[in-house]
């Protein structure tokens, strides 16, 4: 995508005191693509963002928007949308003063402005509410108004600040399912900047894991998710329980480990040599559970005992207790035959569901 | 409301009678005069007998006209100069990251820790002998400004910290220049602090006398007619003036409780 990139960062820096908050960044999003930034708070990814934006000047490194290098640019000539944790209405503008905020700024007419507003307001299922004022709206509907204030002017680019990190999670599945409706029907493409990996992985196409100033891994998200590049990845990613060991015997891109007595085999991920202290990653839902010998077609097996069975709605945790009493969390349907508290089990899982990093790879 | 018990209400008996007798500390001299202004007798004016004929004495008085002029110029300027440099101050201040922030606000509040009569004179000689200005109502105002710069700071910096820049933020990246986000967002949400902030050096300046007296020269201000009288033993006019400037002034601050309550509706709101 490299040819129609609209947005390309080249080595970017940015140090607050003695804190690299971004340290040598280059990333490249194409034009219509659903890009998520994710991260820990902390992270950096925030202060990225803002240098994308132009309210915040990277100290090295250059930023390009639409193939414009924009890097010495205010943010007033970037021609971007933005939508910003807590909303940011402004309080004395109505609904529909701060949707055409951006179409004011632009000097469009006022009938224009009308016109672009009455499609909008539609587009986001805001219908009959343009006179409101801010205080006057649920958490939900100051989220509509945010990303159509955002989207109207059909800015090359919409940088998204953890929008929905005040809502309450119903209305932020809602909201999840309703962004991504509006990435695809608009083909503008968004960076979203996230500390949640769920909403990460439901929305984008592609996604980056930042940590500590730097990206840690950027790709498609079903391979960030299923093929971790590094430890921390591996950790922040998914619900993995994480199983300290020593790495065994190493076959190139299988490693086989001691865990405590049992010995697993997993997906050589990392630089882990035998002899090396080491942590499996294995992700809770690709764990099988069921009575003894009903997981046996997989490659690791292990037996134990139900200790709890944690019932979340549409799946349950069973956290199983191993033979060498450390406790592993598998998710599953919320009833499987012969699965009950205290009852025997035999857990098995395929190499690939687990990904094998030496403890020097790196802090998670 | 549910039954108070005896004790609860003598409590709050007890408080009510408190309040009433330090309000009555803090106006009974301000309504005193205004009482004195329209009773013919003002050496023992019991029982009441009203009568206009100070006020109408004064309004025939020409200094008063010239001196209620310049009395409202000098709080007009005052109010101006203070209110831009306090803004500007306020903003810089909270808007941007400011080393050593507490010094920088606390050197502009040191004017009011000295006395007025000090500022008064030292702005006197400075002009006159450094920078050679004549005393005028110009130089009054300059010199009351570096006095009420320091209160209308204090009354837009309270108000400013409530201010979330961030919205200055959003403006810019939908695309406002600087002064375009001031005029669109800042203001309509901080107006309430700097017309505050605006009637209070006004109020100040207008009032002054101190300072305006060592500035402004023989020019007649109201403070300094008041003056000028008392030297030749107390006027009941200067009763009648002193109810006029003290009505003036009320209704000054009756405006600012209104902005209290409107400003509080407006930019107490929580955006959640």
């Amino acid at each position: 995508m490299s040819d129609q990139a609209i947005l390309r960062i080249e080595a970017v820096e940015k140090r607050f005191g003695a804190v690299r908050a971004v340290d040598g960044v280059s990333l490249e999003i194409g034009s219509r693509e659903f890009f998520a930034l994710l991260g820990p708070s902390g992270s950096g990814k925030t202060t990225l963002l803002r240098i994308v934006s132009g309210l915040e000047a990277p100290d090295r490194g250059r930023v390009e928007i639409g193939g414009t290098d924009v890097t010495a640019l205010p943010p007033y000539l970037r021609r971007i949308g933005m939508v910003f944790q807590d909303f940011l209405l402004f309080p004395h503008r109505t609904v529909a003063e701060n949707i055409t905020f951006p179409l004011k700024m632009q000097g469009r007419s006022a009938v224009e402005r009308e016109e672009q507003l009455d499609w909008i307001l539609g587009f986001v299922r805001m219908e009959g509410l343009g006179d409101r004022f801010p205080h006057q709206l649920s958490g939900g509907q100051k989220q509509r108004v945010a990303l159509a204030r955002g989207l109207i002017a059909r800015p090359e680019l919409l940088l998204l600040d953890e929008p929905l990190a005040n809502l309450d999670r119903e209305l932020r599945k809602e909201m999840e399912i309703e962004v991504r409706r509006y990435q695809e029907e608009l083909g503008i493409p968004f960076v979203y900047v996230t500390h949640n990996q769920e909403e990460a992985l439901t929305m984008s196409d592609r996604m980056a894991v930042m940590h500590r100033g730097g990206l840690e891994q950027v790709g498609p998200k079903l391979e960030v998710y299923n093929a971790p590049a590094t430890r921390f990845v591996a950790s922040f990613v998914g619900a993995p329980n994480r199983l300290s060991g020593r790495a065994m015997q190493d076959d190139g891109e299988r490693l086989l480990i001691d865990w405590g007595g049992i010995r697993l085999v997993g997906r050589a991920a990392g630089s882990a040599r035998p002899g090396d202290a080491v942590e499996m990653f294995l992700k809770s839902e690709r764990i099988a559970l069921g009575p003894a010998a009903d997981a046996a077609q997989h490659e690791n097996r292990l037996e134990g005992t139900v200790r709890d069975i944690i019932f979340k709605g549409q799946f349950a945790d069973y956290i199983v207790r191993a033979d060498n009493d450390v406790e592993l969390v598998v998710s599953g349907p919320t009833s499987v035959a012969g699965v009950e508290r205290n009852a025997r089990v035999t857990l098995g899982w395929p190499v690939e569901a687990a990904d094998v990093f030496a403890v020097e790879d790196g802090e998670p | 409301m549910a039954a108070v018990n005896p004790g609860a209400r003598f409590v709050i008996g007890g408080q009510t009678v408190m309040l009433l007798a330090l309000y009555a500390f803090l106006y009974f001299p301000i309504f005193y005069i205004g009482y004195l202004s329209v009773m013919e007798n003002n050496v023992w004016p019991f029982p009441p007998v009203f009568t206009g004929e100070w006020y109408g004495r004064l309004m025939i008085m020409s200094d008063f006209h010239v001196g209620l002029l310049n009395s409202v110029l000098i709080g007009i300027g005052t109010a101006l100069l203070s209110t831009l440099f306090a803004t500007a101050a306020a903003i810089g201040l909270l808007r941007y990251p400011v080393r050593r922030r507490g010094a920088i606000a606390v050197l502009f509040l040191a004017p009011l820790f000295v006395a007025q009569i000090l500022i008064g004179i030292s702005t006197l000689m400075f002009n006159r002998n450094v920078l050679g200005i004549p005393g005028n109502i110009e130089s009054a105002i300059v010199a009351n400004t570096t006095y009420s710069v320091s209160f209308a700071f204090l009354v837009i910096l309270a108000q400013l910290v409530r201010y979330d820049w961030r919205f200055d933020e959003v403006a810019q990246v939908f695309g406002a220049r600087p002064f375009r986000t001031f005029r669109e967002v800042t203001f309509p949400n901080i107006w309430p602090a700097v017309l505050g902030a605006f009637i209070i050096s006004f109020i100040l300046g207008f009032n002054n006398f101190e300072i305006t007296f060592y500035n402004v020269a023989a020019i007649p201000t109201l403070p300094t007619i008041a003056w000028g009288t008392l030297r030749h033993g107390i006027e009941p006019e200067l009763y009648a003036l002193a109810t006029i400037v003290n009505a003036l002034v009320f209704a000054l601050l009756f405006v600012i409780y209104l902005l209290i309550r409107v400003g509080a509706l407006r930019l107490g709101v929580p955006d959640d």
